[in-house]
């Protein structure tokens, strides 16, 4: 098994000067700041030769009293070993700019893409840098700097401006006041890039093919967002992604929070799996701080977030099966009033329904209620009755068959090659569960299976959603049996401010693989917060897939990677 | 009877006028009758879907059954706000909806709704009982086709044309072998008069020919646009299709049309199939007289809640699949069943 030492070594050999700083943080993290100029060769080198073949993601760092920024790229391995590499590649203040790795990983794209928009580091040789989540107006002015001042206030429409266009359609635009161009918060000079408007009428070959909107605002959508497809009758030539309808700017937002505080916001990324949400953040923390937490509340965090999962699950599949069967179709009824079941679970211990705020550093916020254990004997038994109902069900269903079976299939190597996360990953079959790979909590004393399928396609995805539910229950019946009593919050009191330091925290959320990377400087806030969000790696995915397609068929593709545009865009 | 007795003796003495006056009362008859049907119709399905899927359904207006809830929903249509597409084909706009209408009413005006027993003699409730009543029925259901085909082409929108693609590519390949169904029930019955055809089964022709009672059902939940074969609509792809930018009235009635046709369908397959309004006559006093509509009333309820029972528990095909099906096994199954009619048919003749 490779380690983390054995890994820098091996960069430290093959690249002579290459590694600046390094950190080995344990056996399964390593911290290295790369020069910028040997970085696509080090992760040629981690790729090839160590088999990093996960690229993770990307995050940006602004370190302003520095004066550098710094872009940190997250390389993990798809099994073969359990070291994430954390690349730290810095680039001065002024003009930053630093190579970009979209030869290397297909995935890196978006991330990159991110980078651009909202810190203004340049990436040479990225073939399309244009917006992804900001909006055409917040371009240039770099949001996620240390020194944006925000936006101009829009609140009142007094200055706003009546406007008719060529089209003759009526507009209001609100011109910014001196003081706000004089702070630099206004952009004035607009960057040059093609809109999307632009980017796709180029593809349009001939008469026959027109671009068709599936949202911001359809029925198919999740949550807001654009997927726009090139048809032609009714097959699908080519897709077009746009994300930032609901941007919240929430890795900012946390930035001016106190740690505490933090946790609140992480509710809000993902409804449907906020807990999970908040076992990553919390855990990044207790990383940090160095916080042992104790048996119980490992325990009670596991129940929950298991539980959390299979209540997520069987929401994500009811509302997939609206989208290929319509709203009458009786099973998606049946599966949210299941789902009430767990709810009331969660929420006889949470206190809320949907963002729960529960995990705590170092615990969890309150012990289990009195009868709890015997109140989930109850609906486990139950639920997973109904749940292998429901495999059997679609096992049996010929028209499901008809219409999912070979639609949307994504091959190991390319679920590997283009990131894709969670219950999509592991259809394909890659077992990659963070659970097993880079375990956390108690999850290595309890027995439980990584669901697998065969196929990759799209009835595959829903079945391995089912048959992970299955396994959470099963590893809700373990800890039931083996909590122990003791206390549910370490004894260490959780100073205010936390000491510098950085940490990088996997949970697995039940889209798929969570990341957060936490920053400290020594302060009561966190200095930076990226989330590594698990459908955005799989949303990228989604163009690709959906070329050559029928029109119903990019329904159920898109539906079938149970979407969360909340939580892609942050 | 005295007053049997002179109407019939009007009738011999002015053929014309009494054909006039029995045309006038049974066009309005019939116009409240298939209307009120299918407001029943969309209340039912509204409640029966709601059982299906665990839940309530209508149950605010007009007490816990909800009764009142379509009056609710219709004074809303009524009184929201018209509108038109800057860019729609205005005039084939507008005629859609009045289209798919005048489709129903031609359906309703030769359909029996049943008949009346009186004096041991069934009379059949039939405004026009023309010679070739079942095919023209079933060609005039099919007008629904054209009225989908204006809304959607005429409303300049990426989602309705598609729509309306999908419906008549659906409907060409469907409506074939069910009218190759209904003649294959016409040689059994040798006549194509609903009323013969009825009063001709001694067996049920749903049980003489099995195959063509199949293929007829499906395909007309087919010609009916509902699920699984609701691709003209399919709200989760092309956004309601064809009707898409119908809003108010004008989509109230391409709705109700929906739901008219439904009606007239299952009444159409109870007839062709299911042996109509016959059935034991109950031995009291009035109900014997209307004992014909009660079997007939109960066979269409039947055929309705399959129909739902077909929604709640079914997926959508996909457009390629389904004229698949109907070109390479519809087609072909309708004529071997059309061949077992006519074997089956000569030898009983």
């Amino acid at each position: 098994m490779t380690n983390a030492s054995e890994v820098l070594s091996s960069i430290q050999s093959a690249f002579p000067g290459a590694v600046l700083d390094s950190r080995v943080e344990s056996d399964r993290r390593l911290w290295a700041t790369i020069d910028s100029k040997k970085i696509l060769d080090v992760c040629k080198h981690l790729t090839t030769k160590l088999n990093f073949d996960h690229y993770s993601g990307s995050a940006g760092v602004d370190w302003i009293a520095r004066k550098e920024m710094e872009v940190v790229e997250i390389m993990a391995s798809h099994g073969a070993h359990q070291v994430v590499a954390m690349l730290k590649v810095k680039t001065p203040r002024e003009n930053p700019s630093v190579k970009s790795l979209t030869g290397l990983y297909w995935n890196a794209n978006w991330y990159e893409r991110e980078i651009w928009e909202m810190f203004g580091i340049n990436f040479e040789g990225h073939p399309e840098l244009y917006p992804l989540l900001l909006s055409d107006e917040l371009m240039g002015a770099w949001p996620w700097r240390k020194d944006y001042k925000g936006y101009p206030d829009l609140t009142t429409g007094e200055r706003a401006v009546k406007i008719s266009t060529p089209e003759g359609y009526t507009e209001y635009h609100i011109p910014p006041t001196p003081a706000e161009v004089e702070a630099g918060t206004v952009v004035t000079v607009r960057l040059k890039y093609p809109t999307l408007r632009e980017r796709e009428e180029k593809e349009i070959k001939s008469d026959s093919e027109m671009i068709m909107h599936l949202g911001p605002q359809h029925a198919m959508v999740p949550g807001p967002f654009l997927l726009d497809v090139l048809v032609e009758g009714e097959r699908v030539h080519k897709a077009f992604l746009d994300l930032g309808y609901i941007h919240k700017g929430i890795e900012k937002i946390m930035e001016n929070r106190s740690w505490l505080q933090g946790i609140t916001y992480t509710d809000r990324m993902c409804y449907v799996a906020s807990l999970s949400n908040n076992e990553c953040y919390c855990g990044a923390i207790e990383k940090i701080l160095g916080l042992e937490v104790p048996l119980r509340a490992q325990y009670i965090r596991v129940i929950l977030e298991e539980l959390s999962r299979i209540q997520s699950h069987l929401i994500g599949t009811g509302e997939f099966l609206t989208l290929i069967a319509g709203v009458g179709y009786a099973p998606w009824q049946y599966m949210i009033i299941d789902r009430e079941n767990i709810i009331s679970l969660i929420e006889s211990v949470t206190g809320a329904r949907l963002t729960h705020t529960f995990v705590r550093f170092g615990g969890v916020r309150n012990d289990l209620p009195a009868g709890f254990a015997d109140q989930c004997k109850k609906v486990l038994p139950y639920m997973k009755s109904r749940t292998e109902e429901f495999i059997e069900l679609f096992a049996q269903d010929p028209i499901y068959h008809k219409r999912m079976d070979g639609v949307g299939i994504i091959r190991p190597d390319d679920a590997k090659r283009m990131g894709v996360s969670g219950p999509p990953l592991r259809a394909a079959g890659v077992a990659y569960d963070m659970r097993k790979e880079d375990p956390i909590l108690v999850y290595p004393e309890l027995d439980f299976k990584v669901v697998t399928g065969t196929k990759g396609d799209s009835a595959d995805r829903i079945d391995v959603r089912l048959r992970e539910m299955l396994e959470s229950i099963h590893i809700i019946e373990q800890c039931l049996d083996r909590i122990p009593e003791g206390p549910i919050k370490t004894e260490v009191k959780v100073p205010k401010k936390v000491p510098a330091g950085e940490a990088y925290y996997r949970v697995e959320d039940p889209r798929g693989e969570m990341g957060m990377y936490v920053i400290s400087d020594g302060g009561d806030k966190p200095y930076r917060v990226k989330v590594r969000g698990p459908f955005y790696a799989t949303f990228q995915t989604l163009t690709p897939l959906l070329e050559g397609t029928y029109i119903a068929d990019a329904v159920a593709i898109a539906g079938s990677m149970d979407g969360c545009p909340s939580e892609a865009d942050r | 009877m005295d007053i049997i007795g002179s109407i019939s003796q009007f009738a011999a003495q002015e053929p014309a006028i009494f054909a006039l006056i029995i045309g006038v009362i049974g066009a309005a008859v019939i116009a409240a009758v298939v209307n009120v049907g299918a407001m029943l119709v969309i209340w039912g399905e509204r409640k029966v879907l709601s059982d299906f899927c665990n839940r309530f359904g209508p149950n605010r207006v007009g007490g816990r059954w909800g009764i009142l809830q379509l009056g609710a929903d219709a004074i809303k249509l009524f009184t929201k706000e018209d509108i038109i597409p800057a860019d729609a084909d205005k005039g084939v706009y507008v005629w859609a909806p009045i289209v798919a209408s005048m489709g129903t009413m031609l359906v309703a005006a030769a359909i029996p709704f049943g008949a009346l027993h009186i004096g041991g003699k069934d009379y059949p409730l039939v405004v026009a009982n023309m010679d070739i009543s079942a095919f023209y029925v079933e060609a005039a259901l099919s007008i629904m086709a054209i009225a989908v085909f204006m809304a959607g082409y005429s409303s300049n929108n990426k989602y309705s044309m598609l729509g309306a693609f999908r419906g008549v590519a659906r409907m060409i390949a469907y409506e074939v072998p069910m009218g190759v169904c209904v003649i294959s029930v016409a040689v059994m019955a040798h006549s194509l008069n609903l009323v013969e055809i009825v009063q001709s089964q001694t067996v049920w022709y749903a049980f003489a020919q099995p195959l063509g009672f199949v293929i007829f059902v499906i395909a007309l939940i087919t010609d009916l646009g509902r699920i699984p074969f609701d691709q003209s609509e399919a709200e989760e792809e092309i956004i309601s299709g064809y009707n898409t930018e119908y809003s108010g009235i004008r989509w109230g009635l391409l709705y109700f049309q929906e739901y008219n046709n439904a009606l007239l369908g299952s009444i159409l397959l109870s007839l062709l199939f299911l042996g109509g309004w016959q059935g034991p006559i109950i031995p009291i006093p009035v109900l014997d007289i209307i004992s014909p509509l009660i079997w007939l009333l109960m066979k269409v309820i039947i055929v309705l809640w399959f129909f739902i029972w077909v929604r709640s528990s079914l997926f959508r095909l996909r457009i390629d699949q389904v004229t698949d099906l109907g070109w390479k096994w519809m087609l072909p199954l309708s004529l071997v069943n059309l061949g077992w009619a006519v074997l089956v048919g000569s030898y009983f003749a």
